[in-house]
């Protein structure tokens, strides 16, 4: 297991250093200027010329890719371009809020996934797998950023119930906090968990027709012991790689979300960002992200083996 | 990316609607003057300041956007200021004179100022931060102090400006960032970061003490501050300001109406009424400097290479009910760069007062390349823009002219602008100058930075250097008034439709000071009485 890993830790080099090149290309490509989107009101030519010279803007693209990816290479993911912070530092500010945002709407998506997707499977055609069925394709058809709006037409403006939108640190305020919390976790959450809930019953009511639960049922196993033990275990394979790739889309899934509730997360420092044109900060958040999809893919893979022995890394069984 | 542009403007809308909906508060004092502020004043205090955005470079070194001068103009002094009618008035400059030639200008400086780190102001100082913003990297003030050739420290309390060629909108750019004094001290400490954490930096009535991006700002009383009111009063009188950026201006709004905020300079045209009509607010209001204008692409094989067609557009836009239906009457109509605050404004100056569609169609069918058609570039994700681009889309409509309108986002319009391949006409303002130069020169000169419409006319050109050389303002006026003509009438450099407003709404219990053309807020004149 532990070359397995290390290998796979060593195949990512590679695939992280192509992230950095297509990033690096993709943001310059997008049209628009950022010395001239920064200027604004004052666009006198030699300041944004000395302003591109500052940025070293004015090197050649192979040139800026260089000095960027040494810098980074040493930690320093070098300063914003708009505001002069460093790129470290406003990713660190932010990823407190956007953390907290996605782990509540991955748990909350989880939770009710796989309880409600299983008592669906288990109950299939009940009034309850209908319900369950029937908010998977609302939920999956909803676009995040309509029932957002939708939840604080009702929430915060009819009913005056929970704040429009805003944040507070926990530590500031726990109460307050939580407040803010509740709305756009439901938004964030509302749309996996339609997808979690549906690939909970799907893939469990597949492995409820398989012979082995035939034949677990007939030599007189009790259903709880058979679903929790032998189907569930099976069943859960394909749940983990969509929950492990929810879990590695934390950081750019709150994206649409964060904008709506004005959470000062990522997502929202990205998009501030890729308006302003400010590349630094763009490259930063796309290079965290691809990282964490990296590493969530392959803690999937290193689960695959706990939840079924059949599947082995090391060389030796194979 | 789009989808998030385009959620924000669903919000925007929902919250126009119900913005609306919710218009019709209980009927009440909808005062629009200050409360003639009290004879004594109270000391102490601490206010929440609601901000559009937040601020990006405290050092006015850097600075580029608008709203980093609501923070400047607490921490900072400059040489000289406005006072509320937009008269320059002596600050940090007791008193200056210019040389017969009008190449030197010299300042004779208060000596009762410390910077907040306890270093001295003087001569010395001023020399030192005006080469700072003449030749410092990175410097957004390099273009504005172009005409000053050096300055001398004649004495500590004596700054002579040496000018390449007379300049009379010199004075106008001292009164903001290019005239700010920053302690060499601070600025030379903080380095890099200094934009960010310009701590006891500057001169003025507060202290900038905390910044945390994008969740507040703390400036704190100057307890040494040189300020004093028209009754001799210490100024400033509040202890403590919080600065929130909030960007939008539903959510704005609320926090003033809850008591949440106090203090807030950007309200939308829709919630005005109820600002006025709530009882416990107070709501002020005035021209500003800025315009509101559509930038024609004049260059060879556009459209609007023929001036006529603009003038078209012009003749046929109803600039009343676009201010009336698109801006919820924020503002005034106009026609041209100069607002009403400028002293070289004329009131009877009000060539496309009424709308002449038939004028408007006369002149396409002279240009003889059959029914005028043009599309219109408006920034994306913002639904009021959007709706008074229909508008106008409507009017034009009247005049057979056919307007196509497209969104873009702001970065890639700015982008289409400097290069001058943008197809016909964009929409984009301008947020003012102190000096009607500073909203003329660089639009209008040929080839001069902010002439995104390619304009070059010979006379305008004469006449806005004319007006430049002189500091005679009777001159200045005459000339400025003349090139307007031209560029506004006769060669049409753009479509301007209007000035913004400069607003303050505060909470009743707060003293606000009068509003400045300017749209900045004075805080070192606010009181709250107990």
């Amino acid at each position: 297991m532990g070359t397995y890993i290390l290998r796979r830790l060593v195949l990512m080099i590679p695939v992280a250093f192509l992230v950095t090149v297509i990033v690096f290309t993709l943001v310059r490509l997008t049209p628009g200027d950022p010395v001239l989107t920064y200027a604004g009101e004052e666009r006198d030519p030699a300041t944004l010329d000395e302003l591109r010279r500052e940025y070293g803007l004015d090197q050649p693209l192979p040139v800026q890719y260089v000095s960027w990816i040494t810098h980074a290479l040493r930690g320093d993911l070098g300063r914003s371009l708009r505001t002069r912070q460093p790129v470290t530092e406003a990713i660190v500010e932010r990823l407190p809020a956007t953390l907290q945002l996605g782990l509540t709407a991955l748990a909350i998506s989880v939770t009710i996934g796989v309880l409600v997707g299983t008592l669906s499977a288990l109950h299939r055609n009940s009034p309850l797998d209908l319900l369950a069925t029937g908010f998977t394709l609302a939920g999956v058809s909803l676009p995040n950023f309509f029932l957002g709006l939708i939840l604080i037409l009702v929430f915060s403006l009819a009913w005056r119930f929970l704040p429009p939108g805003g944040y507070t640190a926990l530590t500031s305020d726990p109460l307050d906090n939580l407040e803010h919390l509740i709305l756009p976790a439901i938004t964030l959450a509302t749309a996996s968990l339609a997808v979690n809930m549906r690939q909970v019953r799907s893939s469990l009511l597949e492995v409820l027709s398989q012979e082995y639960m035939r034949t677990a049922r007939a030599k007189g196993l009790r259903e709880r012991v058979l679903v929790v033990r032998h189907a569930m275990k099976n069943a859960l394979i394909p749940v983990v790689t969509i929950v492990g790739l929810q879990v590695g889309a934390i950081i750019e899934g709150a994206v649409i979300t964060e904008q709506i509730f004005f959470w000062p997360g990522v997502g929202k420092l990205v998009v501030d960002s890729i308006a302003g044109r400010d590349y630094p900060v763009v490259q930063g958040v796309v290079m965290l992200s691809a990282f964490s999809f990296m590493l969530a893919t392959l803690v999937v893979d290193v689960l695959y083996g706990v939840l079924d022995p059949r599947i082995s890394y090391s060389r030796k069984s194979s | 990316m789009t989808r998030s542009v385009r959620t924000l403007a669903g919000i925007a809308v929902v919250a126009l609607i119900l913005g609306a909906c919710a218009g019709g508060g209980p009927p009440g004092g909808g005062a629009t003057q200050a409360p003639a502020a009290a004879a004594k004043p109270t000391y102490g205090g601490s206010i929440v300041f609601a901000l559009e955005d937040d601020p990006i470079d405290f050092d006015p070194l850097r600075s580029r956007a608008f709203i980093d001068r609501n923070v400047h103009y607490q921490i900072y002094d400059s040489l000289v200021r406005i006072d509320e009618t937009g008269k320059i008035i002596p600050w940090l400059a007791e008193k200056w004179d210019t040389s017969a030639d009008g190449k030197t200008v010299t300042f004779t400086l208060r000596t009762d100022v410390k910077y907040h780190d306890g270093t001295a102001f003087d001569a010395a100082s001023v020399k030192w931060n005006i080469d700072r913003y003449r030749t410092a990297q990175g410097s957004a003030r390099s273009g504005e102090l172009a005409p000053v050739e050096s300055v001398t420290a004649v004495d500590p309390a004596t700054v002579r400006f040496n000018l390449k060629t007379p300049f009379s909108p010199l004075l106008s750019l001292l009164v903001d960032r290019a005239g700010m004094m920053v302690s060499q001290k601070a600025a030379e400490a903080g380095g890099a970061d200094f934009t960010r954490k310009a701590f006891k930096a500057g001169t003025g009535p507060f202290i900038l003490t905390e910044a945390v991006k994008d969740d507040h700002i703390t400036l704190e009383k100057n307890l040494d501050s040189w300020g004093k009111d028209k009754d001799g009063n210490k100024l400033p009188f509040l202890d403590k300001i919080t600065i929130k950026p909030i960007r939008s201006s539903d959510v704005r709004f609320t926090n003033v109406r809850t008591g949440d905020a106090h203090v807030a300079n950007n309200i939308a045209g829709k919630d005005i009424p109820t600002a006025r009509a709530e009882s416990g607010l107070t709501y002020q209001e005035k021209p500003a400097y800025s315009f509101r204008s559509l930038i024609p692409n004049r260059a060879k094989g556009f459209v609007f290479e023929d001036a006529r067609n603009v003038r078209a557009v012009s003749m046929a836009i109803d600039r009343k009910e676009l201010l009336e239906k698109g801006y919820f009457n924020l503002g005034v109509a106009g026609y041209g760069t100069i607002a009403p605050n400028h002293f070289a404004f004329d009131a009877n100056f009000k060539p496309f007062e009424k709308p002449d569609v038939d004028g408007a169609k006369k002149l396409v069918a002279e240009v003889g390349k059959g029914p005028l058609k043009f599309q219109l570039l408006i920034s994306s994700g913002d639904p009021v823009t959007l709706q008074i681009a229909q508008l106008i889309q409507a009017q034009l409509k009247k005049a057979d002219i056919t307007v196509d309108i497209q969104q873009l986002e702001f970065a890639q319009i700015l982008d289409q602008q400097s290069k001058k391949t943008f197809k016909d006409m964009s929409f984009v303002g301008w947020s003012g100058r102190v000096d009607p130069d500073g909203n003329t020169y660089d639009h209008i000169y040929s080839a001069r930075p902010f002439n995104d419409s390619s304009y070059s006319n010979k006379d305008v050109d004469r006449l806005l250097d004319e007006q430049r050389a002189t500091s005679d303002q009777e001159k200045r006026k005459t000339a400025l008034r003349a090139a307007e003509k031209i560029y506004v009438q006769d060669d049409p450099a753009r479509v301007w439709l209007g000035h913004g407003a400069a607003q303050l709404l505060t909470v009743k219990k707060v003293n606000a000071p009068p509003v400045y053309p300017d749209q900045i807020v004075r805080f070192q004149f606010m009181s709250m009485p107990k």
